[in-house]
């Protein structure tokens, strides 16, 4: 079969570029960066022991404050060293001035000033070098909160430990139901997971597709089309590179499937991120699936622009309103995750330009019935022959043309005779 | 082995290649000469299968064209192109897997044309870090290596140097043994006057001669005589042979019609004067080329004029 030569070569010319070793191995390394390092490095961000000066002026606050910070640091000691800094109201400002002499000379890590009227007005001050550690001055904000807050409480004769056990909130657990079983983590969950696999979806569809364009244009270019049709069919040569660019992408998609495993293995095992990362067989089967169908149909198309382009540059034009088309779906999920089985989202994910991402959102959230998978991807396939047979038309006419571009009056014109 | 039945093909109202007809035998290598923009690379494409003929058929092996028959094609294009990033041999190989031809046996002859044509320390090179020589030498074992029984070269010495040219010839004419076929289509007429046994020439996409070199020669090349005389030039057009004699420098230009007896010619010459040169000129092929391109021109203005 000459269609597999044609595959054969696409497929290790591609495969052994370094730029697609660089995007593959880059492209989860991002991804795995975006969702893990942030986390990371929250977790390990440098903390060590901070020598905190307190300028109590309401005189009543200090020791119920340096009770309620009491985080510690990894080895058991205490996170924060307080110092009560006793001043007077009228004795502020040259308090102030000493201590921030030692905030300068690095002594202290900084200092708070409570004001005589903080448990009314609720608001006290930190000076500091640094004020960019977010997660200290949370700890910080947290223990002058409960602390004023206790006073509070206990001026009206409550006890704070009894109000927050009163206060207590109820959480609400999410669980899928599915079938002949319960689905842990819910809607969340299933919210990320289909983000993150229709981004996948949309991104591969539209990159590999355009990749068949743009090696029809450039070989139309260096002219070794004409070689190739002397030896083969326009279809087996179209059809030849769909199919080797596409089984890159497969390819690509197995790789990135082991480093997902790693990494998710990886997510399970420090137990921090599982909801992001777990997912079911069933899903990437259907990931799979679609990717193929929706690579096919949008594919099949550019390599039709492909055949009747000269440059990159033309070729965009009238490939814009075909990614659109693409892009649109990527855009309608969140109507379809609100109501997965409404009238809407079944029509439109059995529409071919759609169908690819949306189907497969559907089966990711409520798995909708099974006839109208099987029709989607009955559709699917009608439309991606209807395609390839126009397509194929469109090469065979075109791909010699050089000069100008045909527009599409001429091109309805082939598909007529052709 | 190769037959074209009036085929035409038109571009936006310009006509190609009009009803052109041709017949090409196994062995020999068959000429298709043309000015630029005679219909050549049209043709060719058309024998190929690259493009449709609007109107007639085209049969190769007697059989009406068909896929199956690409395979005992081979095709050098008038516009050469290869993958720049491939390897040369595994380039080879691949050119040869879509001709049908299993990868060992491709791998195995693409080593040996490599070799010949001074390559071999090539082979597993890019094409890209190769000379514009070195690549037309690829293409053109990429044009043979399935060994085709038909073979289509245009304008394959475009770009080569006189060593390569003379190598490229005796490949050419080692093809046309075993039955098969070469149509070689090209503007230079020195190499084609070395090498074809027919030719057919075509301008504006119509033939206008065709027929064995020898005969053609024969019906041009015969028929000028140059010669020195002492005599009067008006004497020998008393000659009824005669229809022009032109003076050139000391010597005397004599068109004789086409049947003209040229012994019967000298021995008139000799009874008016002292004959010091007599030579039966050899009409070159370019000179035959340019006389009937350049009178098709004419005719063709002629025809217009009189559609006015």
């Amino acid at each position: 079969m000459k269609l597999l030569k044609v595959a054969k070569r696409e497929y290790l010319d591609r495969v052994r570029k370094k730029s697609f070793l660089i995007a593959t191995i880059l492209g989860p390394v991002l991804m795995a960066g975006w969702i893990l390092v942030p986390g990371l490095l929250m977790k390990n961000a440098p903390e060590g022991r901070a020598a905190l000066a307190v300028v109590d002026l309401t005189g009543a606050l200090y020791a119920g404050f340096e009770a309620s910070l009491d985080d510690t640091l990894p080895d058991g000691s205490k996170m924060f060293v307080l110092r009560n800094a006793p001043a007077t109201a009228e004795g502020l400002d040259g308090a102030k001035k000493e201590l921030s002499a030692e905030v300068e000379a690095g002594a202290i890590e900084g200092y708070i000033v409570f004001p005589p009227d903080m448990v009314e007005k609720g608001t006290a001050t930190y000076f500091g070098k640094k004020v960019s550690n977010i997660r200290t001055l949370e700890r910080i904000e947290n223990a002058i909160n409960e602390t004023v807050v206790a006073k509070r409480l206990s001026v009206q004769g409550l006890e704070y430990a009894k109000v927050t056990e009163m206060l207590k909130r109820v959480k609400v657990e999410t669980v899928q139901v599915l079938k002949g079983g319960e689905k842990a983590g819910g809607f969340e969950q299933t919210f990320m997971t289909s983000f993150v696999f229709i981004m996948i979806l949309y991104m591969t569809i539209l990159l590999w597709g355009i990749a068949v364009q743009r090696s029809i244009i450039e070989e139309k270019n260096n002219r070794v089309i004409e070689v190739l049709l002397s030896s083969l069919k326009p279809f087996d040569l179209m059809a030849g590179k769909i199919a080797g660019v596409g089984a890159v992408g497969l390819t690509q998609y197995a790789i990135w499937g082991i480093f997902a495993v790693g990494i998710s293995s990886y997510a399970l095992a420090s137990g921090q991120f599982a909801q992001f990362v777990s997912f079911e067989p069933v899903t990437i089967a259907f990931f799979v699936l679609f990717f193929v169908l929706g690579f096919l149909f949008y594919s099949t198309m550019f390599a039709g622009i492909g055949a009747i382009c000269n440059t990159d540059q033309e070729a965009q034009q009238l490939q814009t309103p075909i990614s659109m088309c693409l892009m649109v779906t990527f855009l309608i999920p969140l109507a379809v995750m609100q109501n997965p089985d409404g009238t809407f989202s079944t029509v439109l994910s059995l529409i071919p330009f759609f169908a690819p991402i949306l189907m497969f959102m559907r089966i990711n959230i409520l798995m909708p019935p099974a006839w109208q998978i099987a029709l989607s991807v009955a559709i699917m396939l009608a439309s991606i022959y209807i395609a390839g047979v126009l397509s194929a038309k469109i090469f065979r006419v075109g791909i010699l043309m050089y000069g100008k571009r045909p527009d599409l009056r001429e091109v309805f014109k082939w598909l007529k005779r052709a | 082995m190769l037959e074209l039945i009036g085929i035409t093909k038109r571009y936006d109202g310009v006509t190609a290649v009009d009803s052109l007809s041709l017949l090409v035998e196994p062995g020999g290598i068959f000429g298709l000469l043309g000015p630029n923009g005679a219909g050549k690379t049209t043709t060719i494409r058309m024998i190929m299968g690259v493009i449709e003929p609007d109107e007639g058929e085209v049969r190769v092996f007697g059989e009406p064209f068909n896929e199956r028959i690409k395979d005992s094609i081979g095709y050098l294009p008038e516009e050469r192109g290869l993958y720049r990033k491939m390897k040369v041999l595994d380039h080879l190989v691949f050119l040869g897997e879509i001709k049908g031809v299993p990868a060992k046996v491709a791998r195995a002859r693409g080593r040996k044309w490599l070799e010949r044509l001074d390559l071999g320390g090539w082979a597993d090179k890019t094409i890209e870090s190769l000379s514009k020589g070195m690549q037309q030498k690829v293409q053109f074992i990429s044009t043979v290596l399935h060994e085709p029984k038909l073979v289509l070269l245009d304008e394959p010495f475009t770009g080569l140097d006189p060593i390569n040219t003379e190598s490229f010839k005796e490949i050419i004419e080692e093809l046309q043994h075993d039955g098969r076929a070469v149509v070689l289509s090209t503007h230079v007429m020195e190499q084609v006057e070395k090498l074809c046994k027919r030719i057919c020439l075509i301008n504006k996409g119509r033939k206008i001669l065709e027929g064995p070199l020898a005969d053609i020669k024969m019906q041009f090349g015969r028929n000028v005589v140059t010669l020195r005389f002492s005599g009067d030039p008006a004497y020998l057009e008393r000659h009824p042979g005669v229809e022009r004699v032109g003076t050139f420098g000391q010597e005397l230009t004599v068109t004789l019609a086409a049947g003209t007896d040229t012994n019967l010619f000298l021995r008139h010459a000799l009874e008016g004067g002292k004959v010091e040169k007599f030579e039966i000129g050899e009409i070159s092929l370019h000179d035959i080329f340019i006389a009937k391109v350049k009178s098709e021109g004419g005719e063709a203005k002629d025809e217009a004029a009189q559609g006015r």
